[in-house]
């Protein structure tokens, strides 16, 4: 491009000067406004191979509802500062356990294994607990204290054991790099929590946990109320997707449940996808309780399916007929739950058109709690948007528009009210999961919820939707906020909320390689 | 430069194609898989490992092409106009990059307004004859030589 530069055409008035400019200087000007702020942007994105999620993103003290009308009291919300703290050492996540001298009442010995998985006839590289996938199905009865014992007996990433919608202690957590190490090959974790919601519930492996879940390396966990189920039968359908390959309790066929007739089925649906799964039945059915907390006063529903979002669990209770037939429940198209006389079979019902709506479904109950004046108020915004995360250019999740690893780190204290408004202006469903505590949904674009109150630990949030939800920070630590669609996860979906004051011991990456997306 | 810019344009037209080629290709084994028994929803777009039938690689190269080499070419486009001395190439690399921009946006629209994916489809058309454009103009500049005053009034300025 140099070759030719002194023929350029040289019109009256215009200097040798001002041609260089022309010729050499505006090109080169152009380029760099161009390649620098793409190379800054790429620069920054850029993650230290040892960090903490303390010194991620920005923290995000919310606001403060009652701040505004006496700033004395709630002044320290808004800045971060922690008076009387400032002498002491932080709390820290390790501190956050179960009564250690209180004796174990259910014990279980967990081995993970990378392994081969044959299912539906296709041999899948992936993940097994004690030998299979799911793994062994954990029961207890509300109350009591449940000890499982887990060693990683081959898994080569290493591995933890996360409680999916139970508000175990922070220490028990089993997020890899947040409230413990990733157990190594030939390693071993102790974790200990009292079982005291009852409901339905799944535990997962949250180191590389894009893999390790879709892999196979999760089971159930059912705690009984003290009083009992009021259905004669309680059977499990644990759903999930194996390459492709659709399964029940890891077999890649209907699940047959044998009942007499008359009598009343707790099926309790577990999605274990990173997507969104519709249920619904042959006949009527209740949903009686959705994440683990039952539905205040649920009616009989007809023609209408249940949206079971990822990571969420929903648990119908069908009535087999007095004819001897049998109902049939329909886990998406591809798989289905049986319930009748041994035999028995009915034909698939359409997919119905109408969805229910837990905005209004069931009777309203007590909170506990007033989330009309809540203590702090936090926007969850999602959105989408072209640059670059850890380096890697691309269209990345955004969190309140900012990208990992610069997303918020919401601060409670403990004892907040804490309001949440979630938006998805992205264009992908998002299962959002808050670890360590329930939330409620107040609100669904503005519509106001009726029906009894509607505890998640996963929520589906459609493209264009906007939740309002709200929960008490009663479980002090430190807690992911993120995405159940795992792969969004490990795209940068992750934000935390932690209690002031509170630290971590553990570093993401470093020597225990720790990676909890 | 010149040529530089000429392959870059012809590059982002030839991607567009195998862009409408990769995608139908994808969709056409997703029918042959549905029409084989199998049922396709979210749980298996976002399932691992093994994809359930081959023609998915289609949508996943299409989706790599579309947000990584698309652009990436497109950038190199506009980079390469700065420097190629001719009326009108930094335009026409402009038009390419704002087209390029405006596909990319539509296909992610395209996600949850599939109206939004038909245009995505039309603007396809825009980008490649742009493109095609932007190419043959430099080729008609190429072939008279080095730029002289009366060979740059001849050059098409629109």
């Amino acid at each position: 491009m140099t070759g030719h530069s002194c023929r350029r055409p040289t019109k009256a008035g215009v200097s040798i000067d001002s041609g260089w400019v022309l010729r050499v200087a505006l090109p080169v000007v152009a380029t760099l406004s161009i390649v620098v702020p793409l190379a800054w942007l790429w620069q920054a994105s850029r993650v230290p191979s040892v960090y903490s999620v303390m010194d991620m993103g920005y923290h995000d003290y919310g606001v403060g509802a009652t701040a505004d009308t006496s700033s004395g009291e709630h002044a320290g919300h808004m800045q971060g500062d922690t008076p009387g703290q400032q002498m002491a050492p932080p709390p820290l996540v390790t501190d956050m356990v179960a009564d250690p001298a209180r004796p174990a009442d259910v014990r279980v010995d967990l081995v993970a294994r990378q392994q081969t998985l044959t299912v539906g006839g296709r041999s899948i590289s992936g993940f097994t607990v004690n030998g299979t996938s799911p793994g062994p199905q954990i029961r207890a009865r509300q109350g009591q204290l449940i000890e499982v014992r887990l060693r990683n007996e081959s898994v080569r990433d290493g591995v933890t054991l996360h409680w999916h919608g139970v508000d175990v202690p922070n220490a028990m957590d089993g997020v890899a790099g947040v409230t413990q190490n990733a157990v190594p090959v030939g390693g071993g974790f102790t974790y200990r929590f009292v079982a005291d919601q009852a409901g339905s519930y799944w535990y997962h492996s949250h180191q590389v946990s894009n893999p390790q879940v879709a892999g196979g390396l999760f089971g159930s966990l059912v705690v009984t109320p003290k009083a009992g189920i009021a259905q004669q039968v309680d059977v499990s359908a644990v759903a999930h997707t194996y390459g492709g390959v659709r399964t029940i309790n890891g077999k890649a066929e209907d699940l047959r449940v044998p009942a007499q007739p008359g009598q009343r089925v707790l099926v309790r649906v577990a999605n274990t996808d990173n997507g969104p799964m519709k249920v619904w039945t042959s006949g009527s059915y209740r949903l009686v309780a959705v994440d683990g907390t039952e539905v205040h006063r649920p009616t009989d529903i007809s023609g209408r399916s249940v949206m079971l979002t990822a990571g969420g669990r929903a648990d119908l209770e069908v009535k087999v007929a007095g004819d001897g037939g049998a109902a049939r429940m329909q886990l998406s198209k591809a798989t289905a739950v049986i319930v009748g006389a041994p035999g028995g079979d009915a034909p698939a019902p359409p997919q119905p058109s109408d969805e229910l709506d837990l905005l209004s479904y069931g009777s309203p109950a007590p909170l506990g709690f007033d989330p009309a004046h809540p203590t702090r108020r936090f926007e969850y915004r999602i959105g989408r948007r072209p640059g670059f995360v850890k380096g890697r250019p691309g269209l990345w999740w955004s969190i309140n528009g900012h990208l990992f690893p610069n997303v918020p780190m919401y601060v409670v204290r403990q004892g907040d009210v804490v309001a949440m408004h979630i938006t998805n202006r992205s264009s992908e469903v998002h299962p959002m999961h808050l670890h360590g505590h329930h939330e409620v949904v107040l609100a669904r674009n503005g519509v106001a919820a009726t029906g009894s109150p509607w505890w998640v630990d996963s929520l589906n949030v459609l493209p264009g939707e906007t939740y309002d939800i709200a929960f008490v920070a009663n479980n002090p630590g430190i807690w992911m906020d993120h995405c159940h669609n795992l792969k969004h996860a490990a795209q940068g979906m992750i934000a935390h909320l932690m209690y002031e004051g509170f630290d971590t011991p553990y570093r993401i990456a470093g020597p225990a390689e720790n990676q909890p997306e | 430069m010149r040529t530089a810019y000429k392959v870059l344009a012809y590059l982002v037209a030839g991607e567009v194609a195998v862009q409408a080629m990769l995608i139908v290709w994808g969709i056409a084994g997703l029918g042959k898989w549905v029409n084989d028994g199998g049922v396709f929803d979210k749980a298996v777009i976002e399932s691992e490992g093994t994809p359930p039938f081959p023609e998915v690689v289609g949508i996943i190269v299409h989706g790599i092409n579309g947000l990584f080499v698309i652009p990436g070419l497109t950038l190199l486009l506009l980079i390469v106009s700065f420097f190629t001395k001719v009326r009108g190439a930094i335009k026409w690399a402009v038009v390419v990059f704002v087209l390029v921009v405006a596909q990319g946006q539509l296909g992610e629209l395209g996600h949850d307004l599939p109206l939004a994916g038909a245009l995505h489809g039309l603007n396809a058309l825009a980008l490649f004859g742009a493109a095609i454009y932007a190419g043959r103009r430099l080729r008609a500049v190429a072939a008279v030589g080095v730029v002289q005053p009366d060979a740059r009034a001849a050059t098409p300025v629109s």
